[in-house]
Formats: structure tokens, sequence, C-alpha cells
């Protein structure tokens, strides 16, 4: 080898300080991203917690989860005290101290109280959903991966799987609101004017005239929103269960069904419910879908108060986590009387949102560890 | 080999397929599960046209009553009203500005004053309101001696509180007032009535003073002010015809909407009628009757009026021209403070364009006729070139769709400048740079970011990020920046930072993904070759993973213009096409965008109106945006994964 | 071992008493042989006998994978222990080219494969690019089937082209050593016949090092042959001597096809 002493460096690296810097760069702005993200939850925790979590027993503030929501009233009286209450509380104050006792007096709509309603209805809204679609899909999903071969109809399936899982979630709200809110099928003595179509079954009609916006219709577009990730995600879990199990229960003289049912669907379904947990929390997060279709910003009665028959809470409209900080963030710039509510429904919220997902991460190791095959 | 399909397995034997039609059902049951999804598709497409079609032929026949009735002929002449009070405005602010430079001193001392006095009156108010609630001469008891005096306590205690800056953010700063001024100041206000709300005499003193400084340092400008008087009150004719002919279009609208209406309401009663029962018929009947109660308009009767008045169109534009010419002549060259100099020369470089629309009207007023009718082509090249969305006037709706179009683009631009280079540099560092602890920390971390509702960021934005923004912005050391400070809280840059947040785990995971796809054997060439780690990341890596990461992108960039609820809360939601002459700056402005105006707007239409119906061609617009970009996406992928094998 | 007599004036790589380690395991145990330059050199053995990973060690492409280490003995090339610090890892690598199993062009066009050595070696002259380019790919016989499709991709090429565009590419960034593994074993055998013969002729200017584990290729086209067994070296020696003559029992055993 002719020259062998350029293989020793000599003098200043470039490569290696190009290779430093860049590095330093690019690390740089991955560390600032989960900086950024870092400050956001700091901001919410740092504001939000105070309202959460309480210095005596149960440390949680119960009150908060608990109660209603309602209108903030925010008075001096003649001592010149400020008090703060919430609108069923302020008019016993009141008639108790008399209305010549209460001066500048301001009121926060939806700042007072609690927030049950709207954790109630996001709880109620999610897990209807999540049961349709789990329902659906999984079964899609079996049809996908046990029955189908390749052709045409698998083809536009999955075609449709991939363009649904794009759609925009407010056009979603405008399919829901089209579809369920306005045209689904209901059972009633008499149809109204814009119903599209009316069939009447001799001791009612079936009429075309959509549920209304309620809780059912607002699950139902959620469902549809979450639909193609259950599909997806169940069709892997299936997929991930070993041909031998399959092949084993037919050799047994098992039929398709008595197998799917046996000896695929028991080991898939750790990984199904994990993907659920997920869409879960995509479901409780979503605010455009449920705007026109189920979500209202007050609301006096929890969704199964007042209502005569267990039906009634499905066509009610509820109140719901994200739409109801929605409300609130619009009442922004912030004063001091409504920044509890504001930051304690965020905080909440995330609570919520981090509960499932970390549930689901959780799931998904545990039943990575415990399957092995 | 025996063909079976003769040969079937006799009934009864041990082979003879039993329940075949529950295994078929089973898996028609299956089937009709997985076709669902096809149907929801269909159905999204299906409704969303159906309420969407509707649209065009409804909204042209709107702008057909709105050219009928004359509306769009007074719009022309309103157009150069509206020209010239923007002119007239300018020169105002150049005006207002030129004086006040001289008034600075007295300016500030009043200001701070007014802070003091305003400190004060906000820390007592509590007590002072209730004080006035209970001597208000109206109210039926007279207050208890006690109560007043309990409450004069508190006022008391109150400014007591104040005046030593123990109240609210404390003391205002006071420079330009000197400590016995401020001194004065705050025993005038501490001995005042407690009802009272007068201002104290030193910042009436003050006032004075700043008035007399005003009409010193106008007195040079007095030709100026006659300038620009004059060129206001030459559009006072023009402002009056326009206003008449309003009325008088807007009745004739008015009376074609409601005998619209009224043949509409007949002709569902006739529908009504051919199968209601008999005993039914003749209440129907007699409403049919009665349905009708006002005449067709006679469009051409209602706009003769109207149209006799061109002459003095004719006029009044001339003196609105002459009046231009005129205070064009007039103005001083330049002026002295430098703000009031830029709205003049603002003004100046305006005048050409201003002359020439004024010249136009005349011809555009009598080249206008009632009876063109408007094609549906230009209905549907109005509604996508339409630069105006308004909606809810008592005028005339009008549905264009590029302020909201340009809106969302501008936001996805300002959203991906900061998503692409974070999320596929973050992607190049760990999966490449990073050692392998690392790599265990950020990738779950940035995942994580994903489960972050839309609601919760565009709370942030509104609470957190906007304020801090701005008044970042107003730093003097920063204001090289174009555009800032920032004038609105609320932005299309504040939008897009935090949907850029958004986009960057969907940009970051995919890319990762891509570049971890790139196979082993391309990178180990390239390091046999003695290339470096950059070399190897940067010619090789990189450039085998570029479909992947592009595919990355646009998901990203789909995710981004569909979202709505951050751009709702955060964007400013101002619908008008952004001015771009602020360069750069134009980014942070407000805007509205696609998924807004659908999300703001859905909830207050009526259904089946045309608004309603814009809404849903606003919605497929979107659907069709976003699916093309996912499909080019997918495209992109498959060609990937085609390339590694 | 070494036999004096095979043995030419300068050796272009010593290895001494080299050890190897993938983390805990050692897979070399003290090899010592030293490469003549401008011969080509075989390395023969059974499958897992470390011949691969001791070719591997004389670029240091090895320090790709975690945990691999040498724990012991030195390489020296060109008189320069090439584990001491201060070693130029590019220029090592630049100057001791490799040629890997799987043919491995870029995803790239066919020129932009050969040109890539070239230009992270800062050549940028357009012209001088292209005439390099030209060169390399007629030292591979591959120039008048490719000259028309210099920008088409290198994955249209067949797989023995694509071998020959490999090496071409390694050539092509001037290396004194080209490193070879195993580049035969997924060609048909017409495709490695030309690579033999390519090599034949390389032979005058490069300093050739090959693995494989094809005897025949070995006993075709190699001036010095080294068996490996269980990453010990077992017999090294004139291809020819070592074939006909072999001093060894095991290496006999080996060559007649007894083990392996």
């Amino acid at each position: 080898m002719k020259n062998p002493e350029q293989l020793i460096r000599r003098g200043v690296h470039r490569k290696g300080i190009a290779e430093g810097i860049v590095k330093t760069f690019l690390g740089g702005m991955t560390w600032a991203v989960i900086a950024v993200a870092l400050m956001i939850f700091g901001r919410m925790i740092w504001d939000g917690a105070p309202v959460f979590f309480k210095k005596e027993a149960p440390f949680v503030n119960m009150d908060f989860l608990t109660k209603k929501t309602e209108t903030l009233h925010v008075f001096d009286d003649a001592e010149g005290i400020r008090h703060q209450l919430p609108a069923s509380e302020f008019h016993q104050w009141k008639s108790s101290h008399g209305t010549d006792a209460v001066f500048n007096e301001q009121t926060f709509s939806y700042c007072g109280g609690g927030i049950a309603g709207p954790i109630v209805g996001t709880v109620l809204l999610t897990l209807l959903s999540v049961m349709m679609a789990l329902f659906f899909g999984v079964s899609a999903a079996i049809y996908l991966s046990e029955y189908a071969k390749q052709g045409r109809f698998i083809g536009w399936v999955r075609l449709a799987i991939l363009n649904l899982a794009g759609v925009p979630s407010i056009v979603f709200g405008l399919f829901g609101f089209a579809v369920f809110v306005l045209a689904a099928p209901i059972l009633t003595d008499t149809p109204a004017d814009r119903s599209l179509l009316a069939i009447p079954l001799g001791f009612t009609h079936l009429s075309f005239e959509g549920w209304g916006s309620s809780l059912i219709a607002g699950a139902a577009t959620l469902a549809c929103m979450i639909l193609p990730v259950i599909i997806t995600a169940s069709e892997e879990s299936l997929k991930a269960v070993p041909q031998g199990f399959r092949e084993a229960s037919l050799a047994l003289g098992a039929t398709r069904w008595q197998t799917i049912r046996k000896s695929v669907l028991p080991f898939a379904m750790p990984g199904i419910l994990t993907s659920s947990v997920l869409s879960l929390a995509r479901a409780a997060g979503e605010t455009a879908p449920i705007m026109f279709t189920a979500a209202v910003a007050a609301k006096d009665d929890l969704p199964w108060e007042g209502v005569g028959s267990p039906l009634g809470v499905l066509t009610g409209q509820v109140q719901a986590l994200p739409y109801h900080i929605y409300t609130l963030a619009l009442k922004i710039p912030t004063s001091e009387y409504t920044e509890r509510a504001q930051f304690g429904s965020v905080f909440v919220f995330l609570l919520m949102i981090f509960l499932f997902s970390a549930a689901s991460v959780v799931l998904r190791n545990r039943v990575r560890a415990k399957m092995k095959w | 080999m025996p063909d079976t399909s003769h040969n079937p397995v006799p009934s009864g034997h041990p082979f003879c397929r039993r329940g075949r039609s529950t295994e078929g059902l089973i898996k028609a049951f299956f089937g009709g599960n997985a076709a669902l999804t096809i149907v929801i598709l269909v159905l999204i497409i299906l409704f969303l046209l159906r309420e969407g079609v509707g649209f065009f032929p409804e909204y042209r026949t709107e702008l057909q009553n709105f050219r009928k009735s004359g509306l769009e002929f007074v719009d022309i002449a309103r157009k150069d009203l509206t020209a010239h009070e923007q002119m007239g405005s300018l020169l105002n602010r150049a005006y207002f500005a030129q004086v006040n430079s001289n008034c600075r001193e007295e300016m500030q001392r009043l200001e701070e004053a007014t802070a003091i006095v305003n400190y004060l009156g906000e820390a007592t108010a509590p007590a002072h309101d209730a004080l006035v609630q209970v001597t208000d001469a109206e109210s039926n008891s007279p207050p208890t001696p006690e109560l007043l005096q309990k409450l004069s306590a508190q006022y008391r205690k109150r400014l007591a509180d104040a005046l030593s800056g123990r109240l609210g953010k404390g003391f205002p700063p006071t420079p330009h007032l000197s400590r016995t001024e401020q001194q004065l100041l705050c025993d005038q206000i501490a001995a005042r009535d407690p009802l009272s709300t007068d201002d104290p005499a030193f910042a009436n003193e003050l006032q004075a003073s700043l008035a007399a400084k005003r009409e010193l340092s106008a007195a040079p400008l007095i030709a100026f002010r006659d300038a620009i008087d004059a060129f206001q009150s030459s559009s006072s004719a023009l402002d009056v015809l326009v206003s008449e002919t309003s009325d008088t279009v807007k009745a004739t609208k008015e009376a074609a909407v409601l005998h619209g209406i009224q043949v509409r309401k007949r002709q569902t009663l006739l529908d009504a009628a051919r199968t209601a029962k008999p005993d039914l018929r003749s209440q129907l009947e007699a409403d049919i009757a009665a349905a009708v109660t006002t005449e067709p308009v006679d469009f051409t009767a209602a706009m003769a009026p109207v149209l006799a008045r061109i002459p003095q169109f004719k006029e009044a534009n001339a003196a609105m021209s002459a009046g231009l010419t005129e205070v064009s002549e007039k103005l001083p060259l330049s002026l002295s403070d430098e703000k009031a100099d830029r709205y003049l020369k603002a003004f100046r470089a305006a005048t050409p364009a201003m002359a020439a629309e004024t010249a136009d009207t005349v011809g555009l007023l009598e080249g206008w006729r009632a009876d063109v009718p408007v094609g549906i082509g230009m209905t549907i090249s109005g509604f996508i070139s339409g630069r105006d969305w308004i909606t809810g006037g008592e005028w005339q709706d009008i549905y264009g769709i590029l302020p909201l179009f340009i809106g969302s683009l501008m936001i996805s631009i300002i959203a991906l400048a900061i998503a692409i280079p974070f999320g596929v540099g973050a992607a190049i560092y760990t999966n490449q740079l990073a050692g392998p602890r690392q790599q265990r920390f950020v990738k779950p971390t940035i995942e994580f970011l994903q489960a972050i509702p839309s609601v919760v960021l565009g709370f942030v934005g509104i609470a957190v990020l906007g304020t801090l923004l701005q008044e970042v912005s107003t730093l003097d050391s920063l204001s090289w920046i174009p555009g800032f400070p920032i004038q609105q809280r609320l932005n299309m840059f504040t939008a897009g930072c935090l949907l850029g947040l958004m986009a960057i785990p969907t940009i970051f995971t995919l890319s990762e993904d891509a570049i971890n796809n790139v196979p082993a054997a391309f990178a180990e060439a390239s390091d046999a070759l003695g290339a470096s780690k950059l070399q190897t990341i940067f010619r090789v890596i990189v450039p085998a993973a570029i479909s992947g990461i592009l595919a990355a992108v646009l998901l990203g960039l789909g995710r981004v213009i569909g979202e709505t609820m951050v751009v709702l809360l955060v964007a400013g939601n101002r619908i008008q096409i952004p001015d771009f002459t602020d360069g750069i700056g134009t980014v942070f402005q407000p805007a509205h965008t696609l998924t807004g105006i659908i999300a703001q707007e859905l909830g207050e239409v009526p259904f089946g109106s045309v608004h309603y119906r814009a809404l849903f061609v606003v919605g497929i617009l979107l659907f069709v945006i976003v699916l093309a970009i996912n499909w080019t996406a997918q495209r992109l992928l498959r060609r990937f994964r085609i390339s590694q094998h | 071992m070494v036999s004096d007599s095979v043995q030419p004036a300068i050796p272009a790589i010593e290895i001494e008493n080299l050890r190897f380690s993938y983390g805990t395991k050692e897979v070399i145990h003290g090899v010592s042989l030293s490469i003549p330059a401008n011969q080509i050199t075989a390395f023969i053995g059974p499958s897992g006998c470390g011949k691969s990973t001791l070719l591997r060690c004389l670029n240091r492409i090895n320090d790709r994978i975690p945990g691999a280490a040498i724990t012991g003995g030195s390489i020296r090339i060109g008189g320069i222990d090439i584990s001491r610090p201060d070693l130029d890892l590019q220029v090592l690598r630049r100057r001791v080219g490799m040629v890997f199993q799987k043919w491995n062009p870029f995803p790239k066009s066919i020129y932009d494969n050969i040109a890539y050595g070239l230009r992270i070696h800062g050549e940028t002259n357009r012209k001088a690019l292209d005439e390099k380019v030209e060169h390399s790919l007629r030292v591979v016989a591959l120039w008048d089937d490719v000259k028309d499709r210099l920008k088409t991709s290198a994955f249209g090429l067949s797989g023995g082209q694509q071998q020959r565009l490999c090496i071409a590419r390694t050539i092509a960034a001037k290396p004194d050593i080209i490193l070879l593994d195993e580049p035969c074993s997924a060609l048909d055998p017409l495709s490695t016949l030309k690579v033999e013969e390519l090599l034949l002729e390389l032979r005058n200017d490069y300093t050739i090092v090959i693995v494989t584990h094809n005897l025949a290729q070995a006993s075709r086209c190699s001036d010095q042959t080294a068996l490996f067994y269980l990453g010990e070296l077992i017999e090294y020696g004139n291809t020819s001597q070592m074939f006909q003559a072999p001093r060894e029992k095991r290496t006999e055993d080996y060559i007649t096809g007894a083990f392996g």
C-alpha cells in the first residue's frame, strides 16, 4: 500500500465536528418537541391540579366531580366580602339574607358547581360508541381475516376502510347530522313533515325522520369514525393467531365457525380489547362529530334523570367534556372566576384520556409478554 | 380424476355435509358487517351530495333575485362609497397622527393621570356600586343608617388600600408626573364624595392643556384639514343616493321573497288537498284561497325610479372624482411625523386605483341590465372564486369560499413548515443518531403527543399561547421581525403552530418507520465505501426513504386540513382574504377556515336553507381535498414498499 | 505454518494473534497470517469458521455491529495498526474496499451508484466523474451493456450485473485492497465465471482477499489459500501446493469433503 500514513488522522477532525453539530442540532429539535409537549402538560397540571386535588382526605375535590354544572354567581355582601356561589346555593343565600344584601353581582355561565354532567355524558357516548364499533368492527375483521379470499368485494372493503380512516372529523359531524339526526328511521304514530319516507305498518309508521340531536345519534357518529381503527387493529390481532391453531381445530372436524369461536377469538381477544381501549381515548377526545349530533352546552339533569324509560336516555341530548371545554374556551380571556372551571375541566379530561392511553399501553405490553407462540 | 359434482356423497353418509346453511348464514353475517364500511362511505357521499347539490340552483335563484330587484345595481355604486370612506379614514389618520405628534408629552401625562383615576375607581368600584345601589332613588326602601355606614367604611378601607398600592396590579407607574402632582391627584380623589364619579380637578386641567396644545399644533395644518373635510363631503351626494335607492330595492326584494313564500305555501296546500279526506278538503281550499295575498312583483316597474336616477348617479360620481383630484393637489408633499407620512403615502399610492374605479362606475351603471339571467356556471365559479362569504345580513348573502380556502391553506402551510423539519428531523435523529436509551424514551413520548385531544390544544392556544406570543412580539428587541408587534392575539400563526404540533407525531412516526425500513445493506455498502455517518444518512438512507417520508408529510397535511377545533378556537375567525402586502407578517392576521366555518355556522342555520346547503358544499370540498391527499399518500407508500423489494 | 518459500517480499496486511468477540462470545481465537500484495488470497472453511468475520475486521466494518470488538492481537495494513484511536476510518474504508455476498447497489441510477464513492470523497468535476465512471464500468466489462442507460435504476440489471456493478463501485473509489465476501454465492455459474475472470484481471492492480466456500473457486483463482476451522487458522499457503499436497490432516479431510 502506498502512503499508508494517510490512514492516520492529522489536525482537526472536520467530519467528526460536522457530525457533532448536526447531531446536536437534530437532537435539539427532537428534545424541543418533547419540551414543548411537557410545557403544555405542565401548564395544564399547574393550573388544573389545584382544582382537582385538595389537601385533606379524600384528597380529590369530589364536589367538582359529582356536582352538576351551574351558573356561577359572584357578588359582595354588605361587609364587602366576596362570595362565589353556584346558582342553586346563590338562590338559597339570597332568600335567607334578602335581595338587598347582594351587591355587584356578576354571573359566569357554566362555571359554577362541578362537571358531573359532562363526565357522565362523555362516558356514555364513549362506551356506547365503542360497543357499537366493536360489534361491527370485530365481525368485519373476522370476515376479512377468516373467510375472505382475494376478490373484488374485499378490494372494495379495504378501499372503504382506507378512505374512511382519512375522512376529517367535521365531515363525520356533517354526515352524522344529515343521517342520524335528520334521516334515521324511527317508529312513530305521526311522521314529521320533513320525513324522507314514511312507511305505514298498520299500528304505527316507520318514518325516516332522524333521531334528533341525541346520545344515540352522537354515539353512532363516533362509532362510524372509529370503525376503521377497530377493524384494522382487530384484523391484525386475528392474523397474529398462528395458523396452526386453526388447522388443528379444523383437522379435528370442527366447522369454521366453531374453529373461530373456540380456537381463534379467545387468543385474539386481548389484542382486540387493547386496541379498543385506544379507540376509546380517540372517541372520548373528539369534539367536531358530536357538536351537532349529541352535545349540549347546559343541561340541568343527568341523562337518566327525568326520563320515562331507558330509551329516554338514548334519545336525550348530553353534555360532553370536550364540548364543555369548547364552550368554556370561548369565554377566554379568562377572569379569576372562570379559570377554576376551565383548567379543572381540562385537567380531568386529560387525566381521562391518559388513563385510557396508559391502560392500552400497559395492556399491550402484558399481552405481548404473555402470548408468545 | 373423477368429476365429483356428478358423484355426490349420498345423504346419510358420514361425509355428507350437514349444517351447511348455518355456516353460510354465519359467513353472510360477517360479510354483511364488512360491507358496512362500504355502506357508511357511500352514505357519507350520498348525504353530502343530497344536502349539497341543491345549493347551486337555489343560490342561483337568490342571485337572480339579487339582480332583478336591483340590489346588484346599488352595490356597484356602493363599492365606490366604501373605497371613498377608506381613503378618507387614511387621511384622517394621517392628520391626527401629525397633530398628536406635537402633543406627546401632554398625552402621556393625561394617560397616566387617567390610569391612576381608573385604578382607584376600579379598586373602589364594588363599594361605590353598592352605595349607588342602596341610595338609588327608585329603590323602594330607604337604606338603614348602619348599612350606609358599613358600606362607606368599606369604601374608605378599599380606597386606603388602593392608595397604598396593595390592590390589583398595584399603583400604575407615572414617569411623566411629578410626585407632588401625583399626590395632588390622589388627594383630590380621596376628598371626592363616594357617590361621585366626576374627574378630579387636576385631570381636567391636564385635559384642558392637551386641548390647547392640540389647537396650537393644528393651526399650521388648517389647509390640510379643510382639504380632508372637502374630500369627505364630496361623497355626500352619492351617500344619499345609495341609501335612498337601497331602501327602494330592498323593499322590492322583500316583496318578491314574500310572494315566493306564499306561492310555495299554496303549492304545498294544493298537494295536500289532492290526497286529503273530504272533510279536511274544504278547510284546505279555504287556506289555499287565502294563501297568496300579495301581487307578483313587477321588477321593471319597481326598478324604473332607480334607473331614472342614473343622471344623478353620474353627477354624484363626477363630484367624487373631482373631490379626489382636488384633494390630491391640496395635500402637503410630506408630513414630518413618520406615521402620518406613511398614511399619506398609502393614500397617494391608492389614488390611481380609486380614480380608475370611480371612472368605470358610470359605464357599469349604464350597462347594467336586470334581465340578463344568472347562469349556473357563473353561480359555481362565483362560489369557487368568490372573495366574500357574507351571511346572516339583511341585504344579500354571498357565498364565496376563497377566503376560507386561503385561510385553510395558509394555516396548513405554516403548520407543515413547522412540522416537517421537526418531525423528519426528530425521526432521523431518533433512528440514526440517538442511542438506544434515548430511543426508548423519545419514541413513545412523541407518539403520546398524538393522544392530546384537539380541543385541549385549542384551549392551550386560546388561553396560553396567543397571549404569550403577543407579549413576546411587543419586545423591542424583536421588532425587526415582520408583523411584530402582533395586532390580533388569535391569528393564523398561533393556529399553525398548534396544528404543527399535532402533525409532528404523525410525520415523526411514519418517517421513522420509513427510515427504519431502509435495508441495512444500503448503509453497509455506503460505510464500506468510506462514507461518513452524515454522508450515509443524507445521501443514501434519507433518499431511499424519501417516498415514505413524503407520504408521511402528506398524511400529516391531511390531518391538518381536516382539523377543526384548533382552528375554530385559535385562528381568529375573520372571514377575509388576508392582506398580503404585509409580506411574511401576513401570517399574523386572523383568518377563517373551511372546517371552522362548518363547525361555527351549522348549528345556527335553518334546516334546508341555502346557507345550510352551502355548508354541505364546503363539506364536500373538504372531503374531496382530504381524500385526494390521502390517496396520493397511499400510492407513494405502496411505491415505497415495492422499492424496498 | 506459513511456508517461507511462498512468502512474498512486501506483505499488504499482517494479522498477528488476532482475537475477536461478539459480546462475550469469542469467534476468532488468535489467528496470525500475512497477506501478500497484488495477489489473490482466498479464505476457505466450513460455515461459522470465522472467515467472514476476519475479512470484515480488515476494514473494520464489524464496528457497525454493537458489541463486536477485537479483544487481542493486531491487524496492520501498510505497517499501520488499524485499531489505533487516531485512525481515519473513512480513509481506511476507502482504501480497503469491500464487495458483499448479496449485491447491494443503492436505489439510485447506475451512474450515481458508481459516482457515489467519488462524490463523497470530494470529486465534483463533472467531466472527471464521467471519465472515472466509464473507466470503472469498462474494467468490470459492464460498459457496453449499460452505456445507453446510465441514468436508469441499478435495480433493472440482472443479479450478476448488479454484483459487477458493486465491484465497479468499489474500484471507482481507488482502493488498494479489495475484500470480497462470498461474492458469487448467489450467482449462476456463468456470472460466477465472469466475476472470476474479472478478479484475475484486477490482481495486477489490487491486493484481493476473497472469502468463499466454493473450493473449486479458491483453487481456480487464488494465489494463496487460508483454511479456517472453528475460529482457528488450520493451514495457510500457496494454493496449488495446498490443494495438491496439504500438510495438515484436517486440510486433506476438508478438501476431500470429509467434513464441512
